[in-house]
């Protein structure tokens, strides 16, 4: 449940029902005995839950009594996984004895394995007492592996890596022959710089066998512990491969006193140079192996599985009658559906005989073999079978839609996008729809002619590309291209997909001096962050860079080196803006270093006694983009002070709402569209020359991000939001953040396209971007942490039991300036059966859509009706799994379909969220549905129902072995007084501070002995105290988890603080809303009525 | 040469008019043909002027107490002779007395200047405790579309003057090319400078707006940090940031020129570059409005090309148009001109109300629109300087003498303002010349308006001593009715030039000068003893160059021919219908010569100039005084040859002989020409030879002269050294009457020259005179 790590932990029941890839490791030995033993246990968690919470095992709650909930829900997991899993592990448990892969693996499981093996074996017969020892080291890996993914690999890992090194076996020889194929492409595909790095590493584990291992395995340690972050970025200071070096970003974080940066750094290269190896080994492994045998079984034996688990059906314990009085009294809170913690990470194909397979929680810590369909992580869609007819999908109250992420960070250790140069011609395309050679597309006579998959369309092989097919009916060279048995392929643009060269790396900082800007010392942290970022842009001379600096007029700065010292050009005229110079605004970093540098310590001071309170931002981001429109390219704005003067000034909407509030109870929402239509024009414009805004607000006061947020959405870019900024706490969040930015694996000047079979086409598409023609996206800039929402319509009939298949094709220029096609594709069934579309539902990408559609919804709509939305939403999908699928009648029962059993939790938490939330303040809520439109799915659930660790007993559950303890439930019962809690969102974190807490702990953990000696603008220190140490390490794993810094704010009880972390608590009855019991209650009563 | 011919033929009161004795009625004085004018040089310099070190005494009608009044001594009083009005001596003249005189009554003293205790011109600056001196200031406005060897050249021209400045002066500095640079050099961290768009008419207000001078961009409350320093009292801070003492900007500016570089702008093929002059004008004469209103103050542009960009553009960029030619204006084929002589004209109101001197110092191929900018340089009583590039000693030697203390000094005053009273018979029709009307109404103001007229008051934001300006007279139509005895015999002109000098005091010249009124319908024979050709002459070129400029369809030949044969008709001795007889009083003897040579002038066939140029020889021939105006319109010819010593030579091309040397000097331009034998000796070397040091002597005293010549004139003249038959000979010979063509070339004598020409000469001019003069 809750209590284990956030990541992977949601999903739990989802696991369950997918039978999560972890799942399937673990269980490996007990494969076959096991799966009848899940059988049982699914039917049993069915009953169960009815009747209160029996699903879960008895034993489990036991155990972990402290956090009873946690124990329960592991255990279900377990069990679940374990069953689901069963089919995949006996060619595992078989190849394990092996001695060779072992030998292999070693390296990669030192730590995993480990543990795993022995206990393992267990499971299967001590289901209860050892399934909760069993939990608690699993949770405890799994902590790790999700955290640190990669770093920990000992704890979490073991387990699958075991699990899949004993599914290579037939790698041993091939291991190695795969992993040096893969590192070539890997080289020349792998993202951002990493490349060289990955294919180094993986080499040796894999040669080596044993020692090397080893020897690697240590290193893998230090950079867990030292940068926090993923191992990626911690490995490349450590390993010190060459490599990386572009990465250095880590070394740099030393500055502050938390090297939570790393986790920034982490992401990119370093990811792959880690676990690189363990990972490949598998999936390369794999492939060779011969799908067709081995596996194909397994997953046969999976899909039946899932289908039964499906449901889940929970009863709050009301009476029959929904006697309400009586029933939330009768409510065991502890029995109510909450996310488990996932203990393990999960191995997942992405199809399995010849079948997508549905993707395990977006939450948990998973490793991603492409056997055809993309990764989930590119490409999710909220339902993993496709409704045959719109009536269908209609019925059963969900939406269809698709998350496309396609950018996003891979597993350190997954096998990295293929690049594939197909020379001048450019990359296969069907000459009707030009959808993209891909693995579904199905060559025939005698390979001269393919169907094209999306459009059915047939057409000529050209003629170097032709190869004869095998006795299988695929091309015999199939299985060596990956366009053609991958779902994600990288491919390399010709000309033809050029209008121009590909532009250069262009940064343009742009700095708020205004008179408060420069009190509150927003302006000296953002030159500072400025300065320190400058050394982890990449090097060479397609990095450019200009600076200027903004109050009532703007102030650029010529670099050129030949002078002395930079040249500050004031454009004084804000209503009409231009460029001071036609070259030299923007110059290569190399050239201007030093210029650089001296400019970014000297504008604190040159501005210090700005008297100027104004602000420009929309002229000097106008100004900023006339000096980079011939190349495009990344526009940073650090901006303090709500827009007063000069092209688009704005009033202070805000005052005007609260003083006028009679009007403002009906229009209150129009304070969050924009105040006019100029930012937005001007955005397009930008977009339409490829400069992708982003907006860091420091800021003390009302800035009308409304407004102001239009810019980096429509150009690709991000707001971020430091409210009530603060020197001491923001300072090195900021830098983190702008140091994410720009180190993210990310592109320039990208075009995005959704294409789908027949029957179905792109309804919108929702998130950060610039649409000009309805069927394509242009992103000015897109990174790894930007997420697109794809919605979908039918306009026919797909034939039942077919394939159905998306591509998201994104072209886009590297930070190196090539122009890549990274083409995704996710090919799912067609089903006419209800039952099967609630089995595969995706909850996260569900949840996701909901969210999304929510804050969309909030401007334009009065909020009582956004507040409805995702409820009868959630009813009304439950209302149909109840009326069709549910097979229990007994009326006195809410029932849950398995995959959508936390669905009532999140709703009531979305609708308590700071965009829901009635008391929110204009611009938290601007924020939050800005944050939004663009957030990725694995964040979304963590930022309405945020995950929250106690912390005042870090140390008594050191053994636990993960490095984040595992959560609690967000209710005020779970808080003692006397306890400190960390409780944080993805973005933010709160610490509170209850009122009774030991002397002793809070002398450790912030250097002072009660609790009002703490600075109310903290700062995390690190003490001389395991204690203190053990909570920087979890907050920095956390960070890097979560790829943000986040900012710590410290909450007493007693407090406003103290108030604000309570209302954290969505599960408590706040916000004028219900609790979580109250709230399945009104669920179920809901749907009582519509059933009658 | 003038020089030479009279001493100073100007005098003490620097006054030289048309008629030295006036005729009694307008009719009469219409009868005169010329206009009864004087011009007259405000500050000009003289030995035997006093300064008085106190307020001159002003009547009721605000005419000055003068050497004409009459004084009564015992009853302490005074009666002005412009009103007749009796005035008291104030207390503290109580000791006047036939004997003890204040300097303002000394009778040879009729110029005389006061120091004032400055006043505050525009009172709401500078509160209080204004500084006994206001420093002069200066902003440079340095054109960078040029190729860098130019600019190379302005740079260097510029580092020197602000070597030159005095230490207190302020300095400014903008730059400009496609956009505008206003540099703030008082901004220590790093070099900052105002860029402003090129192709946008920006108005005052946001100039001040926008370079943070206007008082809503300083109403941040809380000290002013910073700007106390200086010792401009907190004044303003725009003199801090943009303005620096030329002692503490020296350096600055010198690394900011070292880096200033040509315009970086693209420039597409086929285009000219893009400038913005109009643009950089304005902003400069808004930054200064903002800093320094009402105080002396110059733009310095140096522009190395035509406006093509934003107000004040008089060519398209498009290289294919090429800039405006006279024939065009002539057809109205010109789509930017009167745009761009609106948007100057604005700019002149501007300066002109700031009190503002707009120099400019233009230095292109081809024209940079010196035609256009004409009235805002003219108005404001600006300099202006058109050479051929940055390196020609045209432009570096001019530019220096700006600068420059000592002798040479031009002498640059501020903020002048010119007062005249006259005679109540006596109306002002105007005055052509650098300054701006100041629209004071009064009696003595003609409903005729030539020039600056309308008023009795004029400013000149800036003089020097060599200014001088043309006032033109009128009188009251039949106005009999004054009682005959009581006739005044003479009349009383007045002027009073207050201004700030270069020290920064103000001053206050009045110069009282007085003629004698008579009575035209008994004799001719005394008015004409009292022209005075030369001035005449200058005044004719200057009115007709006026009238060109103003009146459309306007023919200036038939105009001057026409007065010609007027004047002629009228003053001549002749029998009726008898050209033989025809014959001329000295004292006019020479004008019908002068008219030959304006007609020849670039002031009258303008079509051999560019508007450009014509509009810098009209600014030149309206603001010099009367002897170097004359030389524009008849160069002085001087020859040297063995035999003789040097000597004035008729301006005719039979003055050219093979063994002599010429000297032209036509203002513009010093010519030495070298006849054929002369240039053939020195290219043999003789000068270099000891027994033919004569002869080295000889080719050196022309050198000589002309470098006396040079010296003293700004703008510094070309020197042209040429040979007989070399092209750079048509510098002479464009000068020269045209006696001997191809024509009659059989005539002439071996080794005189002749001119290429079907112009008339000036015999056959005479003829004619003759023959339509005496016309019945």
């Amino acid at each position: 449940m809750a209590a284990f790590v956030p990541p992977g932990a949601h999903r739990p029941g989802g696991n369950n029902s997918n039978q999560s890839p972890s799942a399937q490791q673990h269980p490996p030995p007990p494969n076959f005995g096991n799966s009848p033993a899940a059988l049982a246990d699914n039917l049993q968690n069915m009953n169960l839950n009815r009747p209160h919470s029996a699903p879960r095992p008895s034993p489990f709650s036991q155990p972990p009594p402290p956090y009873s909930f946690s124990g329960p829900s592991p255990g279900y997991r377990p069990g679940s996984q374990l069953m689901a899993r069963p089919g995949p592990s006996p060619p595992n448990a078989i190849t394990r004895p092996m001695g060779p892969p072992s030998g292999a693996l070693p390296g990669v499981a030192p730590g995993r394995p480990m543990a795993p093996p022995g206990t393992r074996p267990p499971p299967p017969g001590s289901l209860p007492s050892s399934m909760g020892s069993h939990m608690g080291l699993s949770p405890r890996a799994p902590a790790f592996t999700g955290g640190q993914a990669t770093a920990p690999p000992p704890p979490g890992v073991s387990p699958r890596p075991l699990t899949t090194g004993i599914l290579t076996p037939p790698p041993p020889g091939p291991t190695q022959a795969g992993p040096v194929s893969n590192g070539p492409p890997v080289g020349s595909g792998p993202r951002f710089g990493s490349p060289g790095g990955m294919s180094s590493s993986v080499p040796p584990p894999t040669g080596p066998s044993s020692p090397s291992a080893p020897a690697q395995v240590p290193s893998m340690g230090p950079f867990m512990t030292g940068p926090p972050p993923t191992s990626m970025p911690a490995a490349p200071p450590f390993s010190g491969q060459p490599p990386f070096s572009a990465q250095p970003p880590f070394s740099g974080q030393p500055p502050f006193s938390v090297p939570p940066p790393p986790a920034m750094g982490p992401p990119q290269g370093s990811p792959f140079a880690a676990q690189p190896w363990q990972m490949r080994p598998d999936q390369m492994v794999r492939p060779p192996s011969g799908p067709g045998s081995a596996q194909p079984p397994q997953m046969y034996g999976m899909p039946a599985h899932l289908p039964n688990q499906s449901m889940t059906s929970i009863s709050p314990g009301m009476a029959p009658t929904g006697a309400s009085v009586g029933g939330p009294s009768k409510i065991d809170p502890n029995q109510i559906p909450r996310p488990i913690p996932s203990s393990a990470v999960i191995l997942h194909e992405t199809r399995q005989s010849d079948q997508a397979n549905p993707p395990p929680p977006a939450t948990s810590d998973y490793i991603v073999s492409d056997t055809g369909n993309c990764s989930p992580r590119y490409m999710r869609c909220t339902i993993n079978q496709i409704p045959c007819t719109a009536d269908l999908l209609a019925t059963s109250g969900m939406q269809l839609a698709l998350l496309v992420q396609p950018l996003a960070l891979p597993h350190p250790s997954e096998e990295p996008i293929q690049v594939v140069d197909f020379g001048e011609t450019g990359p296969v395309r069907c000459s009707r729809c030009k959808g993209y050679l891909n693995p579904f597309m199905r060559f025939i006579d005698q390979g001269k002619k393919f169907i094209c998959n999306l459009c059915g369309f047939t057409d000529e092989t050209p003629r170097d590309y032709h190869c004869n097919l095998g006795p299988d009916g695929r091309r015999r060279d199939a299985n060596e291209r990956p366009e053609l048995c991958r779902g994600s392929v990288e491919f390399v643009a010709t000309k033809e997909y050029m209008i121009r060269e590909p532009m250069p790396a262009v940064y343009f900082f742009l700095i708020d001096v205004s008179m408060n800007a420069m009190q509150i010392g927003a302006t000296a942290a953002a030159c500072s962050a400025i300065s320190q970022v400058i050394a982890d842009l990449p090097e060479g001379p397609r990095t450019m860079v200009g600076i200027a600096t903004f109050d009532s007029t703007i102030h650029f700065y010529h670099l050129k080196r030949a002078l002395q010292q930079p040249l500050m050009l004031v454009v004084p005229d804000i209503q009409d803006v231009y460029t001071p110079l036609q070259s030299d605004v923007i110059v290569p970093l190399s050239e201007c270093r030093q210029h650089l540098e001296l400019l970014l310590e000297s504008i604190p001071t040159m501005f210090q006694n700005n008297r100027t309170a104004e602000s420009a931002f929309g002229a000097a981001i106008k100004a900023a983009f006339l000096a980079m429109k011939s190349t495009g390219g990344k526009l940073l704005v650090f901006q303090s002070v709500l827009l007063s003067v000069g092209i688009g000034a704005l009033s202070a909407r805000e005052a005007e709402g609260r003083t006028n509030i009679s009007a403002g109870e009906k229009e209150a929402h129009k304070l969050l569209q924009p105040a006019d239509k100029t930012l937005k024009t001007m955005a397009i414009e930008f977009a339409e020359y490829q400069v992708c805004v982003d907006v860091f607000l420091t800021t003390q006061s009302y800035i009308d991000i409304a407004s102001i947020s239009v810019v980096p959405r429509t150009t690709g870019g991000q707001v971020y939001y430091y409210h009530p900024f603060s020197v001491l706490s923001d300072t090195a969040k900021l830098y983190n953040d702008l140091r994410w930015n720009i180190t993210r694996p990310q592109g320039f000047e990208a075009v995005m396209r959704v294409r789908c079979s027949q029957g179905i086409q792109v309804q919108e598409y929702l998130g950060n971007f610039c649409k000009r023609i309805p069927t394509d996206i242009d992103l000015a800039g897109i990174d790894c942490d930007k997420t697109i929402m794809v919605t979908l319509k039918h306009d026919d009939k797909l034939p039942d039991g077919s394939e159905f298949a998306f591509q998201c094709a994104l072209l886009y220029t590297t930070l190196y300036g090539q122009r890549r096609i990274r083409v995704t594709n996710l090919s799912l069934s067609v089903t006419s059966m209800l039952s099967s579309l609630f089995r595969v539902a995706d909850l996260d990408a569900q949840f996701t859509c909901l969210l999304k559609q929510a804050a969309m919804d909030i401007p334009s709509s009065p909020l009582v009706q956004v507040r409805e939305q995702p409820v009868n939403t959630c009813i009304n999908i439950l209302l149909s799994y109840r009326k069709f699928c549910a097979t229990v009648s007994s009326s006195g029962q809410l029932i849950l379909p398995e995959a959508l059993k936390l669905l009532p939790l999140y709703t009531l938490a979305l609708i308590k969220s700071t965009g829901l939330r009635p008391d929110g303040k204009i611009d938290d809520r601007s924020f939050w549905i800005n944050y939004v439109s663009s957030i990725s799915t694995p964040l979304a659930i963590p930022l309405v129902y945020p995950r929250m660790i106690p912390i005042h007993d870090l140390k008594t559950r050191e053994e636990e072995g993960s490095i984040v303890p595992s959560s609690i439930p967000l209710s005020s019962e779970h808080i003692s007084d006397g306890g400190i809690y960390l409780l944080e969102n993805g973005d933010d974190a709160l610490i509170y501070v209850g009122g009774s807490v030991d002397s002793g702990i809070l002398q450790q953990l912030f250097g002072a002995s009660t609790v009002e000696e703490i600075p109310s603008q903290f700062v995390l220190q690190q003490y001389d105290n395991p204690v203190s140490k053990k909570l920087n390490e979890v907050v920095n794993e956390i960070r890097r988890q979560r790829c943000s810094y986040l900012r710590l704010r410290l909450c007493k009880k007693g407090d406003p603080s103290g108030m604000l972390f309570f209302s954290q608590l969505v599960e408590d009855k706040n916000h004028g809303s219900m609790s979580y019991v109250e709230f399945l209650v009104h669920i179920h009563r809901q749907i009582q009525t519509r059933m009658t | 040469m003038s020089e030479m011919a009279a001493a100073d033929p100007e005098g003490i009161d620097g006054v030289r008019m048309t008629w030295n004795v006036w005729p009694r009625t307008k009719v009469e004085a219409s009868k005169c043909v010329i206009p009864l004018a004087a011009s007259i040089a405000p500050i000009r310099p003289h030995q035997d002027i006093q300064t008085l070190p106190y307020a001159p005494l002003r009547c009721k009608c605000s005419a000055a107490l003068n050497p004409f009044a009459h004084v009564d001594f015992s009853a302490k009083l005074w009666i002005c002779p412009f009103c007749f009005n009796r005035n008291h001596f104030p207390p503290h003249y109580s000791m006047i007395s036939e004997t003890n005189l204040p300097g303002e009554l000394y009778p040879h003293y009729t110029t005389v200047q006061y120091t004032l205790p400055p006043a505050p011109l525009h009172p709401q600056n500078f509160t209080g405790s204004a500084p006994n001196s206001h420093p002069p200031v200066f902003v440079f406005v340095l054109d960078t579309c040029m190729i860098n060897e130019e600019l190379g050249f302005a740079k260097c021209a510029l580092k020197q003057a602000v070597g030159l400045l005095p230490d207190n002066a302020l300095v400014g500095f903008v730059s400009f090319g496609t956009q505008v640079q206003v540099h703030e050099l008082g901004f220590s961290e790093l070099s900052k400078v105002y860029v402003f768009r090129g192709s946008k008419e920006i108005s005052n207000d946001q100039v001040m707006e926008q370079l943070g001078l206007a008082v809503s961009g300083r109403r941040a409350p809380g000290p002013q940090k910073g700007a106390v320093q200086n010792g401009f009292l907190g004044s303003n801070s725009g003199v801090t940031r943009f303005l620096l003492p030329a002692s503490e900007c020296e350096y600055i500016l010198d690394s900011l020129l070292d880096e200033l570089q040509t315009d970086q702008w693209p420039v597409t093929p086929g285009n000219r570059q893009s400038r913005c002059t109009g643009v950089a004008l304005s902003v400069t004469a808004g930054l200064l409005g903002a800093c320094m209103p009402g105080t002396g103050a110059r733009i310095v542009a140096l522009v190395g090309g035509p406006c093509t960009e934003g107000p004040g553009t008089i060519v398209s960029k498009d290289l294919s148009d090429p800039v405006r030619s006279h024939k065009d204006l002539d057809k109205d084929a010109v789509p930017f001109f009167k745009k761009a002589v609106t948007f100057y004209e604005g700019l002149a109101k501007q300066l002109v109300s700031q009190g503002h001197v707009l120099d400019l110092f233009a230095s292109a191929l081809d024209q940079v629109g010196i035609a256009e900018m004409k009235v805002a340089v003219e108005r404001t009583g600006g300099l202006v300087v058109l050479s051929e590039s940055f390196g020609h000693s045209v432009f570096k030697d001019s530019f220096r003498r700006v600068f420059e203390d000592g002798e040479q000094s031009l002498g640059l005053c501020f903020s002048g303002t010119l007062e005249i009273m006259c005679s109540k018979e006596i109306k002002i029709q105007g005055i052509l010349g650098p300054c701006t009307s100041l629209e004071q109404k009064g009696t003595a103001v003609s409903d005729t308006v030539i020039g600056e007229g309308g008023t009795t008051a004029w400013k000149m934001c800036g003089l020097d001593k060599s200014t001088c300006l043309t006032v033109l007279f009128d009188l009251s139509p039949g106005d009999k009715s004054s009682v005959p005895g009581n006739v005044n015999p003479q009349l009383y002109l007045q002027f009073l030039t207050s201004y700030q000098n270069s020290e920064g005091q103000t001053m206050l010249r009045v110069t009282t000068v007085t003629r004698r009124w008579i009575d035209t319908a008994v004799s001719s024979e005394d008015l004409i003893q009292g022209f005075d050709q030369e001035t005449a002459a200058v005044v004719m070129a200057r009115i007709i160059s006026f009238k060109m400029e103003t009146e459309d369809g306007f023919v200036a030949n038939r105009w001057l021919d026409r007065n010609l044969i007027r004047l002629c008709s009228k003053f001549g001795d002749y029998r009726k219908d008898d050209p033989a007889s025809f014959t001329l009083n000295p004292s006019l003897s020479l004008f019908p010569q002068f008219m030959f040579n304006l007609r020849r002038s670039q002031f009258v066939q303008v079509f051999n100039n560019s508007p450009d140029e014509t509009a810098y020889f009209r600014m030149l021939l309206n603001r010099e005084n009367i002897s170097n105006a004359a030389v524009m319109i008849q160069p002085s010819l001087i020859s040297y040859s063995f035999n003789s010593l040097p000597q004035p030579a008729l301006l005719d091309v039979a003055s050219i002989a093979a063994d002599k040397i010429l000297l032209l000097d036509s203002y513009f331009s010093v010519v030495i020409f070298h006849g054929m034998t002369i240039a053939q000796w020195r290219n043999m070397g003789y000068q270099n030879q000891p027994e033919h040091q004569a002869f080295a002597l000889l080719l050196q005293a022309p050198h000589d002269d002309a470098h006396i010549v040079i010296r003293e004139r700004f703008p510094v003249p070309r020197l042209v050294v040429c040979d007989q038959h070399g092209s750079q000979a048509r510098f002479l010979l464009a000068k020269l009457n045209p006696s001997a063509t191809y024509n009659n070339a059989n005539e002439l004598a071996a080794g005189s020259d002749i001119i290429f020409t079907d112009d008339v000469s000036l015999q056959v001019f005479f003829e004619h005179l003759q023959k339509l003069a005496v016309q019945s």
